[in-house]
């Protein structure tokens, strides 16, 4: 018996469905309103050059007494976290009576292509905690770090313990060398000084082009394949849209920092193995004495669940606690069983360190 | 011919009829030739004619040409499957449906370079979509710098002495980075077509897999997304060896050292024309952010001084009001028949007033 049994009236009806879906996407692709993410209400609270800090404004007042800042990664934009109504970890932690903060890095230009680390983590981010501090009239706030953010809040963590009550890390590398890093396995040759040297700021295009290739058939092909079954359904085809927007809509990347970052997390794996120093201030993970909880997901392509999972055995905190969530790298925070899971675990988890 | 593959190619032909008639109410024409049944005729035209009917311009024309594009390679993908179906009644094999997919991925008009190289076709459909990979980039960089690659090329092969001298070393340089890259590209593209054979490969294994009754594949759509899943792995398995690594870091690393030395010849150029250069940018753009550090920091450091001077100052009127009270002789009371000033303590508001003050 062969593999592959095609009855034709199957093979009719499946290609009649894919036909009557293109002629309705003819109409519904006409009929669709620009989209547009960060749905909740905010309040720029402090600027810092390109760099702005955010106060989200949930229904009703706060009830906890410690900030929650949220930093993001530089790559893409931080409104995953709130990209609509019903996909927004923001509005699901204000709901539970979370401060909720966020920082927005800002779209780096070519005056921004010196930024540093030392920069990003002991420049902008120190401010806005420090701001948030004096504003709170707190000696330390609540940080949750996400990807690249939460690699930065673990380096600041480690320079600045006091300053952090509780840590959330969200899909965050801290073993940058496990087998099944496929951007690491690829950047791992790469002569950084002349790639920035020539390119100045690293275009946000190629960073996507370089993510579009880690699954290129999954990404490129089959994913708009997958579009045609919704293109007769107007909701969907805008959330589809919406989540299109926020992966192309990036930011470039400041060649300074990119650099390091390249060279001392991907290249080095200095934050794991030790030796990391961000600016003047050394990097020792073991200095991060705030509770720790670093929740993962197990389909990750970007950041594997074993690169996170790394923490464990070298974060200083007595406190540390994991979540592995079944998904992947987005949708940890725009899936339905994400807005179940995971904003009320990281409230319970704070509550209990309140 | 059995009467059942003569049914199969009845049913097809009044599929394709049926197909085209769909299409044919939303204004897309068949291609030439249909009118005779031609199951054969490219479905996938019908898709080039869809998109059409966006126009260029609109807002969601970048989504239709997404749409469009990889609905081909389905629809192409399902011709050919359904063209091996005849008279099989599911009994090909797998390595006739694998041909049959291989063929399915191989669209009329596409480059002969690409064909067999689904993996290949998707990297360069990826770029037609806007997206600039390195390939991408070099070649509008090249485009832009082409002129400088014909002085080049014809300085590459001359001794370099004169005054022209250290201009012909740059060149010879320049031209010995694109030998390089061409060859980096090459070794590159070289294994992205061995991951699209070993997909194929692999796509052949898990359909015999499936050769068990029962687990039989009963839709285009199923055979799509396994030989998706076939194509992935396999491509993942190249991407993690550490073969790829070398490759594909050599490939960037070429490509960089050609930007490097075009750019380093457009500089050249506009020196000459009195035109600020790349360069001097970038010193002034460092020079930028070192003043941005020094000022944020100096701000820091005079708020902390100010702030420290402010708690200094209070402490010290805090001593100050504390020694004064210490000083002052206690208060002796009044006797009450010399209260003479009833009003005053009429006005409790007024005094506490003052008090504020």
């Amino acid at each position: 018996m062969g593999p592959i049994r095609i009855e034709p009236q199957k093979a009719l009806d499946e290609a009649l469905k894919l036909q009557q879906k293109l002629s309705a996407g003819a109409q519904t692709l006409r009929s669709l309103d620009p989209v547009t993410f960060g749905v909740t209400p905010k309040e720029a609270v402090y600027k810092d050059d390109k760099v702005t800090l955010y106060r989200f404004k949930g229904e009703r007042p706060p009830t906890t007494t410690t900030p929650l800042l949220i930093c993001y990664a530089l790559v893409n934009t931080p409104y995953m976290v709130d990209l609509q109504d019903d996909r927004s970890m923001v509005r699901n932690l204000l709901a539970l009576g979370q401060d909720v903060y966020l920082i927005d890095w800002g779209y780096p230009d070519g005056s921004d292509k010196y930024l540093s680390l030392d920069d990003y983590i002991n420049g902008y981010l120190r401010r806005c905690v420090d701001f948030l501090r004096k504003s709170h009239g707190v000696d330390a706030i609540n940080l949750l770090g996400i990807c690249q953010g939460g690699a930065f809040s673990l380096c600041f963590s480690a320079i600045y313990p006091e300053k952090i009550k509780n840590l959330v890390t969200m899909v965050t590398p801290v073993d940058f060398h496990t087998p099944d890093n496929m951007l690491s396995h690829w950047v791992r040759e790469l002569d950084v000084d002349l790639f920035v040297d020539t390119l100045g700021n690293i275009p946000a295009d190629l960073m996507n082009y370089c993510y579009l290739t880690l699954k290129p058939m999954r990404l490129n092909q089959q994913k708009y394949i997958g579009l045609v079954d919704i293109l007769d359904n107007k909701t969907e085809l805008e959330n589809f849209l919406r989540m299109e927007k926020w992966i192309f809509d990036s930011p470039d990347q400041a060649g300074e920092a990119f650099r390091q970052f390249i060279k001392d997390f991907y290249q080095g794996n200095k934050l794991l193995k030790g030796g990391l120093q961000i600016g003047d201030k050394s990097v020792d993970l073991k200095n991060v004495r705030a509770p720790v909880l670093n929740i993962f997901a197990e389909q990750d392509h970007l950041v594997p669940p074993s690169a996170s999972r790394a923490l464990k055995d070298v974060v200083g905190s007595s406190d540390y606690s994991q979540i592995a969530f079944k998904g992947g790298h987005i949708g940890i925070y725009v899936s339905s069983r994400a807005q179940r899971e995971v904003p009320p675990a990281i409230h319970d988890w704070l509550a209990k360190r309140a | 011919m059995s009467n059942s593959a003569q049914d199969w190619i009845n049913q097809w032909q009044a599929l394709a009829q049926r197909y085209w008639d769909g299409w044919k109410t939303q204004g897309v024409m068949p291609p030439a030739g249909f009118g005779k049944l031609d199951a054969n005729a490219p479905w996938q035209a019908g898709l080039d004619q869809w998109a059409q009917l966006f126009g260029q311009g609109n807002p969601q024309s970048d989504l239709v040409d997404r749409v469009t594009a990889n609905a081909k390679s389905y629809v192409a993908l399902m011709q050919s499957m359904l063209n091996t179906s005849v008279g099989q009644e599911g009994g090909g094999s797998a390595a006739a449906w694998t041909e049959a997919v291989r063929n399915g991925f191989n669209i009329p008009g596409m480059d002969a370079s690409l064909w067999n190289n689904p993996l290949g076709t998707n990297f360069r459909d990826m770029a037609g979509q806007g997206a600039k990979g390195f390939e991408q980039m070099m070649a509008e960089f090249g485009r832009g710098a082409g002129p400088l690659k014909q002085e080049m090329l014809a300085g590459l092969g001359m001794p370099a002495f004169g005054l022209a001298r250290e201009h012909q070393e740059r060149w010879q340089q320049l031209g010995s980075a694109m030998v390089e890259y061409q060859e980096q590209t090459n070794r590159y593209n070289t294994l992205i077509l061995k991951s699209s054979q070993q997909g194929f490969e692999r796509f052949q294994s898990k359909l015999a897999e499936r050769e068990e009754p029962g687990r039989q594949l009963d839709s285009v759509r199923a055979v799509y997304d396994l030989w998706i899943d076939a194509a992935e792995e396999s491509y993942a398995e190249i991407a993690l060896s550490d073969e790829f690594r070398k490759v594909y870091g050599a490939m960037v690393n070429a490509q960089m050292r050609v930007r490097s030395l075009m750019q380093t010849e457009v500089e050249q150029q506009t020196r000459q024309l009195g035109m600020p250069t790349r360069t001097e940018l970038k010193g002034v753009e460092k020079s930028v952010q070192e003043l941005r550090r020094h000022l944020k920091a100096s701000r820091e450091a005079s708020a902390a001084d100010i702030a420290g001077e402010i708690a200094a100052l209070r402490a010290e009127v805090d001593a100050l009001k504390q020694q004064v009270a210490q000083s002052r002789p206690a208060a002796v009371p009044k006797p009450a028949a010399a209260d003479v000033n009833p009003p005053e303590a009429a006005k409790p508001a007024a005094a506490a007033k003052k008090t504020k003050r």
